[in-house]
């Protein structure tokens, strides 16, 4: 038996097809336009996020925001699909990375016109302000500052017999630790700490620390091939005494903190940033807390900063920037907002939500603000955000030579002098 | 005369009218049905297949207007990228080894399966089943847990006093846990090649025997000349398949292709191109290199068919 459909059957059912889909529509068109929002980061974020913008939305008495949010990876493609579509959101979560690649192409809008109007920067801090400049112009409003910290188990350093290093701790305690590591030995052999010759905030510490940048105001490369020789023959140097997980070990991590040599109880410490540590600690059931990373002699400081872990900017393809600079106002200003968001996505701006927040916080969101805020001599200048090809530099040129020398494909000499040939040859492309 | 000739074309035209008409009101349904199908080809297939060929030559970053530049990026692809020349060994590699092993463990299995058994449908459906899950995050994910330094793979070894590396976290063994992650995925092509075992006449098998022949030769003499055609199309359709090769890749090394670049397999690269460093223009060239290449590959094989594959039904 066949079944069939005449034509005329056929042409009533899609017409009462189309008409329901115009009937599904014509409430959206009713509805105006919401403003729509997109960031990345976890579920936590997301609760966090919408119950301020509900609660904006209520208390405006204006339709709810939309809100759409995905992990780092893949918010990046998204984001840039839909500002080449002319379809991005009105308010998107940015980072310091590309900030200037956005900014330069008028991707988000310059926010200065609503300063003093709808935007309320009065009681924001001015370093933070500073960093979501580019040319002069606010483009990105700092959602909290955190800073480079070495994620360390501090369950795990109990079980050895030691204690967790404190911020006066340098390259020599790292020694020092790896050689009691190794005489402890436990959890079949726990390193002091991961292989991090490939972590570019790292490496960004240590050249600071010697008084350069990873990358100058300018845009073009810090380290010149000897400190770059240094490193590598630094980190092979800790790799074969075993202070630090084994090459194969350390290329298990793809960077989720799941795989991370903490997790893995491979290693004691991890170079990782203040506001992580919430996420590693949830994925490890050992108690882990935060230290600076070390110094690379006594007394040496100057290589941490205040970074802004993450900016809010309007796109400049939003037909709606008033009524977004005045959300983001909400959201950054709101004590009762600020009550909501804690520190998840660092520590808040502005002093007054500092001050209402502080209270209300859990014991490690407690160490991530205390960390922050206490640097001392560790604190340096705040960078000039990267130049555009920074991502490519990290993932395609450090993490893959750091390999190369871990595996003993390389040698630290030719890395180093290679990483600063290709390093060039990269930034002088994407200039032009 | 002249009457004659306009006669002629009225009706000409008349007719011509008429066929068209007649097909019009055969086949119109047939269209309309068609249509939803022919609009998204059109709209999401062959518009984009098309821009990917003038963004090819364009420095298009996603974010500002596309500028022309001509030959530059399939220029910089053989002359200044080195992780090019990485990706094309890996995924030459990759191609090289996994499509006949796959191929000859899928055709070891159906011939297996072909004997007859009880409950063949239920051990077609088991080992099909790899196939449905292998492109899988969750299969990627599993994959690491097997291969890792204290892997499933290493437990095994050490009942034997083996101490075995990190497999997937290694760059000298990296690549094969892929090749044998798409080995393992031998499903599709079993069932082609069963059916193609179902096609070959019993009797030629029952007067090899009675000739004399045992079974090794009647394999290589009967089946593998029989099934030339089945092996073919098995052949070609894995071998595309394998030179876009993605999701496994990605989801074991994050999307880096780690450890230095020994799971970079040409999609992931050009993936990476594309959204990780916005070099779209410059992933366009890539994939229509890569659309040469496979196009390439399988003009040779049509061409050496002749050679090989025998059409004699």
């Amino acid at each position: 038996m066949t079944f069939r459909i005449g034509r005329r059957q056929f042409l009533m059912g899609s017409s009462a097809l189309i008409a329901a889909g115009a009937a599904g529509f014509s409430p959206a068109f009713a509805q105006g336009n919401p403003l729509r929002m997109i960031w990345w980061g976890g579920q936590a974020r997301a609760d966090r996020t919408l119950a301020v913008a509900d609660a904006y939305a209520d208390a405006k008495g204006i339709t709810p925001l939309e809100g759409e949010f995905l992990s780092w990876n893949d918010y990046w493609p998204k984001l840039a699909t839909q500002t080449a579509g002319g379809t991005a959101p009105d308010i998107l979560q940015m980072d310091y990375r590309f900030i200037v690649e956005y900014a330069s192409r008028n991707a988000i809008a310059p926010l200065d016109e609503y300063v003093g109007g709808v935007l309320d920067l009065s009681d924001f801090d001015e370093d933070q302000l500073e960093g979501g400049k580019v040319g002069g112009k606010l483009y990105g409003l700092s959602l909290g500052a955190n800073s480079v910290a070495m994620l360390a188990n501090s369950t795990a350093f109990e079980e050895a017999g030691l204690t967790v290093p404190g911020m006066d701790w340098t390259y020599d305690t790292l020694r020092e630790l790896g050689e009691a590591f190794k005489a402890a030995n436990i959890r079949g052999g726990m390193k002091a700490m991961s292989d991090a010759s490939g972590a570019e905030p790292m490496l960004d510490n240590w050249i600071r620390q010697r008084g350069k940048a990873l990358y100058t105001p300018e845009g073009k490369l810090g380290p010149d091939a000897d400190d770059m020789v240094e490193w590598f023959t630094m980190w092979n140097e800790f790799r074969d005494a075993g202070y630090i997980v084994s090459a194969e070990d350390n290329a298990l991590d793809t960077g989720a903190p799941e795989t991370s040599m903490v997790a893995m109880s491979k290693a004691a410490l991890l170079p990782s940033n203040s506001n992580q540590l919430v996420i590693h600690q949830s994925v490890s059931k050992d108690n882990l807390t935060i230290t600076s990373y070390p110094r690379i002699a006594a007394g040496v400081g100057g290589g941490h900063y205040r970074k802004p872990s993450q900016f809010w900017s309007i796109a400049g393809s939003s037909q709606n920037k008033e009524a977004a600079a005045e959300f983001l106002s909400y959201f950054i200003n709101d004590t009762e907002a600020g009550k909501v968001l804690g520190v998840e996505r660092g520590i808040p701006c502005s002093a007054k939500v500092r001050d209402a927040v502080a209270p209300t916080l859990s014991e490690q969101d407690q160490i991530a603000l205390n960390f922050v805020a206490n640097l001392g001599d560790l604190l340096g200048p705040l960078p000039a955000s990267p130049p555009n090809a920074a991502g490519e530099i990290d993932t395609s040129l450090l993490r893959v030579l750091s390999q190369e020398v871990a595996f003993g494909a390389r040698s630290a000499e030719d890395a180093g002098k290679f990483f600063v040939e290709e390093a060039t040859a990269i930034l002088n492309r994407a200039a032009v | 005369m002249t009457i004659n000739a306009a006669d002629a074309a009225v009706h000409n035209a008349a007719s011509r009218r008429s066929i068209w008409s007649r097909a019009w009101e055969n086949h119109a349904p047939g269209y309309l049905f068609l249509l939803p199908w022919l609009i998204g080809f059109i709209g999401l297939t062959v518009g984009p297949i098309i821009s990917s060929f003038y963004l090819s030559f364009t420095n298009f970053d996603l974010l500002t207007p596309a500028r022309w530049v001509g030959l530059e990026n399939y220029q910089r692809m053989f002359t200044n990228d080195r992780n090019f020349a990485a990706a094309m060994r890996v995924t030459f590699t990759f191609v090289l080894f996994s499509v006949p092993l796959k191929l000859a463990f899928a055709l070891l299995v159906a011939i297996l399966l072909n004997r007859g058994m009880k409950g063949l449908p239920l051990y077609r459906a088991l080992f099909y089943l790899p196939s449905l899950l292998g492109a899988s995050v969750a299969i990627a994910i599993l994959w690491r847990q097997i291969f890792a330094g204290d892997g499933l793979v290493n437990q095994f070894l050490a009942n034997f006093g083996i101490i075995g590396p990190s497999w997937i976290s290694n760059p000298n063994y990296s690549l094969w846990t892929l090749i044998i992650l798409s080995v393992w995925q031998f499903g599709s092509p079993m069932i082609i090649f069963l059916a193609g075992l179902r096609q070959i006449p019993q009797d030629m098998y029952e007067a090899a025997s009675l000739d004399g022949a045992g079974k090794w030769r009647q394999f290589w003499k009967i089946t593998v000349p029989l099934l030339t055609p089945v092996i073919f199309f098995n052949a070609i359709i894995q071998t595309i398949n394998s030179f876009q090769s993605f999701t496994p890749a990605f989801i074991i090394s994050n999307g880096t292709g780690s450890p230095i670049n020994s799971t970079l397999f040409y999609a992931l690269y050009l993936y990476n191109e594309a959204f990780s460093f916005f070099r779209m223009g410059y992933a366009s060239a890539l994939a229509w290199f890569l659309l040469f290449l496979i196009a390439c590959f399988t003009a040779f094989s049509f061409l050496t068919s002749k050679y090989w594959v025998h059409y004699d039904d």
